[in-house]
């Protein structure tokens, strides 16, 4: 068993004792409550009139964890740091155990004690974090927190000092400690990333920090997750996009192109652009990815109903193998798949200019690559033009008639 | 008179009612002479259906004797739909079966005769010529007459008939008179043969006489005062065709066989090349090509010993040829075992003869030359015809056409030894401009087709039996390969993992012990092992040439050599390994390393250090782990501490001891240290020597390895000597696992042990290559720092590995294949299958923590 992480709550002054009705954890007892196999623990270090402490924390299951690990063959999912730090797992284990505070919702008698300001220090660690020190500090400042980081080789502890109510710093650490993580929640489910949003109310939207803390906690609330990756994906899709139309402009006027194959079709886009295209009659859509050919099925399928579309196949294949479906076509398109070539031998190119021989060859690839199958083109009896685009190019390989 | 009936397919009776078909029968079942499970009749198949073998019509109104002729033929069309499925069931097995019925109609006869051609089975027919006056004598007496009009008409009908019978296409045909009782002579199975003291099967000699001389010898045949070459041991020789050819001296050769073959000490089988010079001795045909020089021989032949010498010889060998069979089948104890075809057999052809099969043997599907993958059961069969450079083991099946005449090998496969034996052939005698076995090298690296790979596939490997590689696992192999593998031309080898013991430790502290590893190898019969220091690196595979034109002889890519990883991906990046390389080799030649041992290459299965070139990240990763659990374990222990709570006494003891192992943890890959990627750090650790030119290692022992790995640590600075010691008695348990505890303390994984010996050649068993055995406290960060805790340690002791073993002889097992393969010259093709199972059982999910 090894033990999560642990957060104390410390109070001082008039009336520090109420926190333990706050917390609805009787100071005379220690704690244990199993959370999904792991075990949640606290105990009073302090105890009086003015001065109380608390610490949470959890005694882990370490092999439930690694039963949920999802990817495989890695070493570096057996071991790995989640057990040991604070993290969004940890939150999400304490979380039932701290229910009253962070709800506040205590026993009537004490109700009124909810909203009442003490002198609190909060205190959690270990923490691993990709994070800046000063980036932290902004974190917590302007909470009103005096903030103390204390570095232990990789590691730190984190110490807030503060007047505040148990439940706004409680919400508060519980909604900043994945932030401090940035780690890929996939425990943690919609419910709950709610649940954290809610922590947020009243203070979160004055936080100077605001957006940053959001895309970091909720990134996977939909919202943000769509916001942040459509601006990547944008810049992406626009030249793969470039290049697709590029591609299908040049097939469009390529004559005869009754029959296309594209190689490293991936999830279909470009074949499927294909289908539209006026004058061909058959596409084969190669590759070797299982998931990816799925993807490429389905998004035929549904173009299937339209008009005009003839619905690409599906074969199986890639530059290192041969099949034989692929011989003596009118185009074949190779886009996107040549990129480190010193990993490939040149018995590549010679299937294809020597073995596929299509008519016509388009290749999109890098400027070094290009010279390379420029010079094997030429052997094989090829003429070849070609395009530049933003450091990529796109080659046209043309078979001579005498060499048919 | 003595009738001759084939071992198998059908006999038809012919005859009306009372002709004695059924009398004839019983007698030779009461004689013995045939079984009652090889006769079936349509009386007997019409009372199994119906209860009723006979109707009688007589002093019946017309109503009824019309109702019952209905019934009649429906119990008629049921008993004989029953009957043919019988028949045809007993052909396709290759049995005899004789059919009991009047047979009068031709759609009757014509129905059988389909069958038996259908099943490539003889059809005799017995036709029972008995005169009318006899049979209405006989219908008269007895107990269920068929009637005077029944009988006349079926008389008739039978006279009608008779005259057809000759063009009906059966094989043979018998004519029964009133007068005879005859017998029959059954007749044996003519494509079956003994295995005797041991066949030794020769593939296509065309013409190649000394070739073949030299190959006899080789194989233990000696010539005797008669000039008959024989073997000691009473072996015989089974040429599987193509004697003749465009070789030197096919005269010669045919009649050397034909002299062995009349001598009772030889068999050869019908192909294609002595089909065609059969039929051109017949002058059916006018030209010939196939064999240029035979018939100058003929000529000479002619002025040696004249022309009627001559005619009497093209006859001779015409019958010979002929006659030679489409295939023998060999057997032993009555168990068929091994077939040999001259280019090959569909299963169900197998001990069968028809014009179909004698035509498919001789030259073989036309389709395709892979007839062989269609072969399912564990018939060996031998063949050749097809040119292939190497002696091909497939699906059971062998061929041996290396090409003699091309100046490749004429070889020859012993049986029951399942040795390959060849002679190097003196020249290419063929003449032809286009050398096929040139053609074949040139084309051995051609990339392999998607199409047989992609749905998964079966491996047959020499020592293993067969291997299935599964669908959806090398779909994930296929694309590892054709995204992130060095070129498949480099990636001959991908060392198989190795699994810890198959159980846990006995003893309460402990999860892995070497004590589970030494009763493993002595459960399976291994007396010796040795224990080797696992050092901590990442296994992989170092493959290089002695110079570029090697290289490009074996890969096609001009690279001195490559250093890949165990899961085909380059180790380092590509500068490190030229400059590696570059070196390692050059440290070879100098020191005269490929010259030694006459080799092109060497590969050598290596463990490379330090660990963290491939794991800086992970150890970082530890390195924290140990940090914030030292920090919050110390953390919690003083708060707990400080309180002196006697509540919290329980969580101070769990905490103490979690502490600790923390701290344990902690200096655990410490000692493994983080070192800068330089190449001064770089230390190579030869595990085994798999390969050199035209040689496989496996069946080397673990001693050897370990002594070419010293001899590599002389050669280059690179390289380190391995720590061993050996096991062979208590003693030395004890002494190893003393060691094993020691290393364990310093920054070492563990141990892995060892059999001497790989394979246990008398038993032939497989068992684990090797058995790793890790240190008490590296399994922490296997396990996590807490492992040995009681619980966990109880958990943990449940933990299965017979997957890890199964994917471990597997990946073994098509590695030593893959190999096998390789040095043998075999294509591309034929090594990546092995080489991407091996992939396939690494995509195949097993607790990575094993």
């Amino acid at each position: 068993m090894i033990s999560y992480m642990q957060l104390s709550i410390k109070a001082t002054g008039e009336n520090a004792q109420v926190v333990s009705h706050l917390l609805a954890k009787n100071p005379n007892n220690i704690y244990e409550r199993n959370q999904k196999g792991h075990l949640v623990r606290m105990f009073y270090t302090k105890f009086s009139e003015t001065e109380i402490e608390a610490t949470i924390f959890v005694t882990p299951n370490t092999f439930e964890i690694i039963k949920t690990s999802s990817s495989k063959n890695q070493m570096t999912n057996y071991i790995n740091n989640r057990e040991f730090v604070v993290s969004s797992i940890f939150c999400t284990l304490v979380r039932p155990s701290l229910g009253t505070a962070l709800n506040g919702q205590p026993h009537e008698d004490y109700l009124c004690w909810v909203n009442y300001k003490f002198q609190f220090e909060f205190s959690f660690g270990p923490v691993v974090s990709d994070m800046s020190e000063d980036k932290i500090l902004e974190l917590f400042e302007p909470l009103a927190f005096q903030t103390e980081i204390m570095r232990h080789e990789t590691t730190m502890f984190i110490n807030l000092k503060g007047e505040t109510t148990l439940q706004i710093g409680l919400r508060q650490i519980f909604l900043l400690i994945p932030v401090l993580d940035n780690y890929k929640h996939y425990y943690i489910d919609k419910k709950e990333i709610e649940k954290v949003e809610r922590y947020g109310e009243g203070w979160l939207d004055k936080h100077p920090l605001r957006d940053f803390i959001l895309q970091r906690s909720l990134r996977f609330k939909e919202v943000f997750q769509n916001l942040e990756l459509r601006s990547k994906k944008e810049r992406r899709v626009s030249l793969e996009d470039f290049r697709h139309e590029k591609i299908v402009k040049l097939v469009s006027c390529i004559e005869p192109r009754n029959s296309i194959v594209d190689f490293g079709s991936k999830d279909g886009k470009l074949s499927l652009r294909l289908g539209f295209v006026k004058g061909i009659e058959e596409i084969l859509a190669v590759d070797t990815s299982q998931s990816l050919t799925l993807r490429a099925v389905k998004r035929f399928e549904k173009a299937a109903q339209k008009a005009d579309f003839i619905t690409p196949t599906s074969t199986w294949g890639s530059l290192v193998y041969f099949n034989e479906k692929l011989l003596n076509k009118d185009v074949m398109i190779i886009n996107e798949v040549i990129n480190n070539t010193e990993q490939r031998s040149p018995k590549v190119f010679e299937t294809i200019f020597n073995k596929y021989k299509p008519k016509m060859l388009i290749l999109t690839t890098n400027k070094i690559n290009y010279d390379w199958c420029r010079d094997l083109g030429v052997n094989y009896g090829y003429s070849n033009s070609s395009d530049e685009y933003e450091g990529e190019m796109i080659c046209i390989f043309s078979r001579n008639e005498e060499s048919v | 008179m003595k009738l001759q009936i084939p071992h198998t397919g059908i006999v038809l009776l012919i005859g009306p009612s009372n002709s004695g078909k059924s009398t004839f029968l019983k007698d030779l079942l009461m004689k013995k002479v045939i079984m009652t499970s090889e006769v079936v009749s349509s009386d007997d198949f019409r009372l199994m259906v119906s209860d009723i073998d006979f109707v009688e019509l007589k002093n019946r109104s017309k109503d009824e004797s019309d109702a019952l002729q209905d019934l009649y033929k429906r119990i008629s069309i049921e008993a004989f739909a029953l009957m043919d499925t019988v028949v045809e069931a007993r052909c396709r097995l290759n049995k005899l079966t004789f059919v009991d019925a009047t047979h009068l109609q031709h759609g009757d006869r014509k129905k059988y005769i389909d069958i038996a051609r259908r099943n490539h089975v003889p059809i005799v027919a017995i036709v029972m010529n008995i005169p009318e006056d006899i049979l209405l004598t006989r219908d008269s007496n007895r107990d269920q007459p068929r009637g005077i009009r029944r009988v006349k008409q079926q008389y008739l009908r039978f006279i009608k008939e008779r005259k057809s019978f000759k063009d009906e296409g059966f094989s043979l045909i018998y004519y029964i008179d009133e007068y005879e009782s005859p017998s029959i002579v059954r007749r044996k199975n003519p494509l079956e043969l003994n295995v005797g003291e041991g066949i030794d099967f020769i593939g296509d000699i065309n013409g190649c006489y000394n070739e073949m001389i030299l190959l006899l010898s080789k194989l233990g045949y000696r010539e005797n005062d008669m000039g008959l070459f024989i073997h000691l041991n009473g072996r015989k020789f089974v040429s599987i065709g193509n004697v003749i050819g465009s070789g030197p001296e096919s005269l010669k050769s045919i009649i050397f066989l034909k002299r062995h073959v009349d001598n009772n000490l030889a068999y050869m089988v019908d192909s294609s090349n002595g089909f065609e010079i059969a039929n051109w001795i017949n002058e059916e045909t006018k030209s010939m090509n196939i064999a240029p020089k035979l018939a100058s021989d003929f000529e000479s032949y002619k002025i040696e010993y004249g022309i009627e010498k001559l005619e009497e010889l093209k006859e001779e060998l015409k019958q010979f040829l002929f006659n030679s069979p489409s295939h023998y089948v060999f057997t032993e104890n009555g168990v068929q075992i091994a077939v040999g075809t001259h280019a090959g057999i569909k299963d169900h052809y197998i001990g069968k003869q028809s014009p179909r099969i004698s035509d498919f043997c001789r030259s073989g599907d036309n389709s395709s030359e892979e007839w062989y993958l269609e072969h399912k059961t564990n018939l060996l069969i031998v063949w050749g015809h097809y040119l292939k450079q190497h002696p091909l083991i497939e699906n059971n099946t062998v061929n041996i056409n290396q090409g003699a005449v091309y100046g490749g090998n004429l070889t020859a496969f012993r049986y029951p030894e399942r040795e390959v034996v060849s002679i190097k052939s003196a020249m290419n005698y063929s003449g032809e401009e286009k050398n096929p076995l040139i053609e074949l090298e040139s084309k051995r690296l051609v990339p392999p087709n998607i199409h047989k790979l992609i749905d998964g596939y079966r491996i047959q490997t020499e020592s293993f039996g067969s291997i299935l590689v599964y669908p959806d696992l090398v779909r994930h192999a296929i694309e590892t390969v054709s995204h992130s593998t060095i070129p498949i031309e480099q990636m001959v080898y991908i060392p198989p993992t190795t699994s810890p013991t198959p159980y846990t430790s006995k003893l309460d502290c402990y999860l892995e012990h070497p004590g589970e590893a030494f009763d493993y190898y002595r459960s399976n019969g291994v007396s010796t092992m040795i224990a080797m220091k696992k050092n901590m690196g990442s296994r992989g595979v170092l493959f290089l040439f002695k110079d570029i034109e090697s290289a490009v002889k074996y890969t096609g890519i001009e690279s001195l050599g490559i250093i890949y990883s165990s899961n085909g991906s380059r180790f380092f990046e590509e500068k490190v390994e030229r400059i590696l390389v570059s070196r390692i080799v050059s440290d070879l030649v100098e020191n005269n390393y490929f010259k030694k041992y006459e080799t092109d290459f060497v590969l050598i299965d290596v463990e490379i250090m330090p660990w963290n070139i491939k794991a800086k990240e992970q150890i970082s990763l530890y390195s924290n782990v140990s940090e914030s659990a030292i920090l919050d374990r110390s953390k919690l222990m003083e708060k707990m501490m400080f309180l002196k709570n006697p509540k919290l006494q329980g969580w101070i003891d769990e905490y103490n001891a979690m502490l600790e192992n923390a701290k344990k943890f902690k200096k655990v890959f410490q000692d493994y240290g983080v070192q800068d990627e330089e190449m001064g750090e770089i230390q190579i650790e030869s595990l085994y020597i798999i390969a050199h030119s035209g040689k496989a290692f496996f069946d080397k022992p673990q001693t050897w390895h370990i002594e070419m790995g010293r001899e590599l640590a002389s050669y280059s600075s690179l390289f380190i000597e391995t720590e061993f010691k050996l096991v062979n008695d208590v003693e030395s348990e004890t002494g190893v696992i003393e060691w094993w505890k020691e290393i364990a303390c310093n920054g070492f994984e563990g141990i892995v042990i060892k059999p001497d010996l790989y394979i246990n050649d008398s038993e032939l068993k497989i068992y684990q290559p090797a058995i790793k055995v890790r240190g008490r406290d590296f399994l922490r960060i296997v396990y996590g720092m807490d492992y040995l805790l009681p619980d966990n340690l109880k958990r943990l002791k449940k933990r299965k590995t017979s997957k890890k073993q199964k994917q471990a002889i597997n990946e073994f097992s098509l590695g030593v294949e893959g190999i096998r393969r390789f040095v043998a010259g075999e294509s591309l093709e034929r090594v990546h299958e092995c080489v991407l199972g091996v992939l396939a059982q690494q995509a195949d999910q097993v607790d990575p923590r094993l």
